[in-house]
């Protein structure tokens, strides 16, 4: 029923786009240049949306983050057609009012582009098992946890944190408490992946716009070691009062890695990112199909991590598609709902002009971050920083000017986006995924409120208010 | 009626119907995990699951759920932590973890749980 729901609303979205004939015009036009310019190009001739066309974007953004919490029942069951339906809207007043079916099609293809990385980063991660039996100490989870912020930069925080979470408490299984989990969180799920457009999804997406692959970690590398620094420093101290464990209990002090062809696979994923005919001028552009060469490997990569991954592994894994499937449909109807959003955002940060600074945009993006998925915020917030320039976020020689020039306003958003993402479970796809493997294995976690009240505030706030007064003050 | 031991070593299975399991044993029930749900909660209320004990068997009906067979995926299992009725409940060495995995044609399997897979009492 809801896999019918979403072809649907695909289906839909294409045959809008096909009907138009002015874009089917653009489309013999951009074969020669880049689609995306020649697209955004004639997407500044529609007029705005009318603001009210932002209400299916603040009705879902609200209904996920409050739903899981205030009225579980009916969100778990019904989610799909909600995320689905508000999207629906969105698509029907841009194709009937507006008749900008430009936007469309191009959001159709950003949201291909960012579930074909997400589905096989976590598809290929879930077929791979770590075991670690040493015993746990504050230096080794310090290790371990600094390894997977790393790591997240390479497979994603979605994919470090499938890989190490539970290698991470079976190491601490005589000692399990609720902070270990919450630092993961923070470090594997959320921080740690701020160096490349894999790492987290906002800056995939910000990748997707036209910034370059290498520009994160030349601009936000001196931001993101001593951030992390601090965090472990954190995490050390609490640790080390932490002395339960089993006396007598003896540790082979063995690592079993199990599952090195997905190995293979994250390889072919990593690789696949750089296969755009706006990055190499011999891959070939599919358009107007909203799915390009990257997003066939990736989605391949899916079906080749289902078929071939070890039974006993995903076994071991408890391996279960409904987080990836969560993300799907959430994003299919952020995705369509944001569109209006960004757009005004644009027109009003144009206006606004020299009043926003880069401080407001550091602390306005990671805010919303928090309490609102952080991939949408980003590209809400990019936009009105590039807006602010005179610059517009569907044309990628902008983004790529704005880069250049004005980095700091960019480096503001990238960091606050992907730091602030671990202020709430809600932050970030992967703390979910955490808090479900965790809740699985029978342990307790801290409720929405108890998490942001006993962890994030004390913990997070202070030092992303440190990063401000250092880089944005 | 066979105790919780017993059904464990000679591998004999228990049911399931919608909702409802089965097990061949007779069991205090001190905590289910399904899904991301843990259950501690055995009251008469309507949330979580029922338990009730009869002379034959124990049957659990997890509320939330219509069809387990349907909702669970196939590498996922309903982990419990119990204690052969008439035990000291209040021994952690009664303590016994097990995972109950949904099979075909109502057929529960119900082993030990494995060392290497994530449990915490």
């Amino acid at each position: 029923m809801n896999k019918n729901l979403l072809l649907l609303f695909f289906i839909v979205i294409i045959s809008f786009s096909d009907a138009n004939s002015a874009f089917a015009q653009d489309v013999n036009h951009a074969k020669d240049t880049i689609t995306n310019v020649e697209i955004a190009t004639n997407e500044a001739k529609h007029e705005l949306p009318n603001t009210a066309m932002v209400i299916p974007f603040v009705v879902l953004l609200i209904m996920i983050a409050t739903g899981p919490i205030l009225y579980s029942h009916f969100w778990e069951h019904h989610y799909p057609k909600v995320s689905v339906l508000l999207g629906a809207i969105v698509v029907f007043y841009y194709s009937f009012f507006l008749h900008d079916t430009h936007s469309l099609l191009h959001t159709l293809t950003e949201y291909f582009s960012f579930i074909a990385l997400l589905a096989s980063l976590f598809f290929a991660s879930g077929g791979i098992m770590i075991k670690v039996d040493k015993k746990a100490t504050p230096l080794l989870n310090v290790g371990i946890l600094l390894l997977g912020a790393i790591i997240a930069n390479v497979i994603g925080t979605t994919g470090a944190s499938m890989l190490l979470i539970r290698p991470f408490i079976k190491i601490n299984q005589d000692r399990i408490k609720p902070y270990l989990i919450i630092f993961f969180i923070f470090i594997v799920s959320n921080i740690g992946g701020a160096l490349t457009p894999i790492g987290d999804p906002p800056l995939f997406l910000g990748f997707l716009r036209g910034i370059d692959f290498f520009w994160f970690i030349e601009h936000i590398w001196y931001i993101w070691l001593p951030t992390i620094a601090l965090i472990l420093l954190v995490f050390y101290f609490i640790d080390s009062r932490n002395k339960d464990s089993k006396p007598g209990k003896e540790y082979s002090g063995k690592i079993e890695f199990k599952g090195a062809k997905n190995l293979i696979y994250l390889a072919i994923i990593l690789v696949a990112v750089f296969i755009d005919p706006n990055v190499m001028s011999w891959v070939p552009n599919l358009a107007p199909s909203p799915i390009g060469l990257r997003e066939i490997i990736q989605l391949s990569v899916v079906v080749l991590a289902m078929k071939t991954s070890d039974n006993e592994i995903l076994k071991y894994n408890e391996f279960n598609a409904e987080p990836i499937k969560e993300v799907a449909y959430l994003f299919i109807g952020i995705f369509a709902t944001m569109i209006p959003a960004l757009q005004l955002i644009s027109h009003e940060a144009n206006i606004l002009g020299d009043k926003l600074t880069v401080g407001m945009f550091f602390w306005s993006t990671g805010l919303l971050s928090g309490v609102l998925d952080n991939a949408p915020t980003y590209l809400n917030f990019l936009s009105a920083a590039l807006g602010k320039f005179g610059f517009n976020i569907n044309v990628a020689t902008d983004v790529k000017e704005f880069m250049n020039t004005d980095y700091i306003f960019l480096q503001a958003i990238s960091v606050a986006a992907v730091f602030f993402g671990a202020l709430t479970y809600i932050g970030n796809g992967p703390n979910f995924m955490v808090k479900s493997i965790v809740e699985r294995a029978g342990i307790e976690m801290p409720s929405f409120f108890a998490y942001v009240y006993k962890y994030s505030l004390p913990i997070l706030i202070p030092i992303f208010a440190l990063v401000w007064l250092v880089f944005y003050f | 009626m066979k105790s919780i031991t017993e059904v464990l070593n000679e591998n004999i299975t228990g049911l399931h119907y919608g909702c409802r399991v089965l097990l061949p044993f007779q069991a205090e029930i001190l905590k289910i995990v399904i899904g991301t749900k843990i259950i501690t909660n055995f009251s008469k209320n309507l949330e979580g699951a029922c338990v009730r004990i009869t002379d034959f068997y124990t049957e659990i009906y997890f509320c939330e759920y219509k069809n387990l067979a349907e909702e669970l995926t196939k590498y996922e299992v309903v982990k419990l932590v119990v204690v052969q009725q008439g035990d000291d409940v209040f021994d952690f060495n009664k303590h016994i973890p097990i995972e109950l995995v949904i099979e075909s044609k109502h057929k529960l399997l119900i082993k030990p749980i494995p060392d290497d897979l994530l449990f915490f009492e």
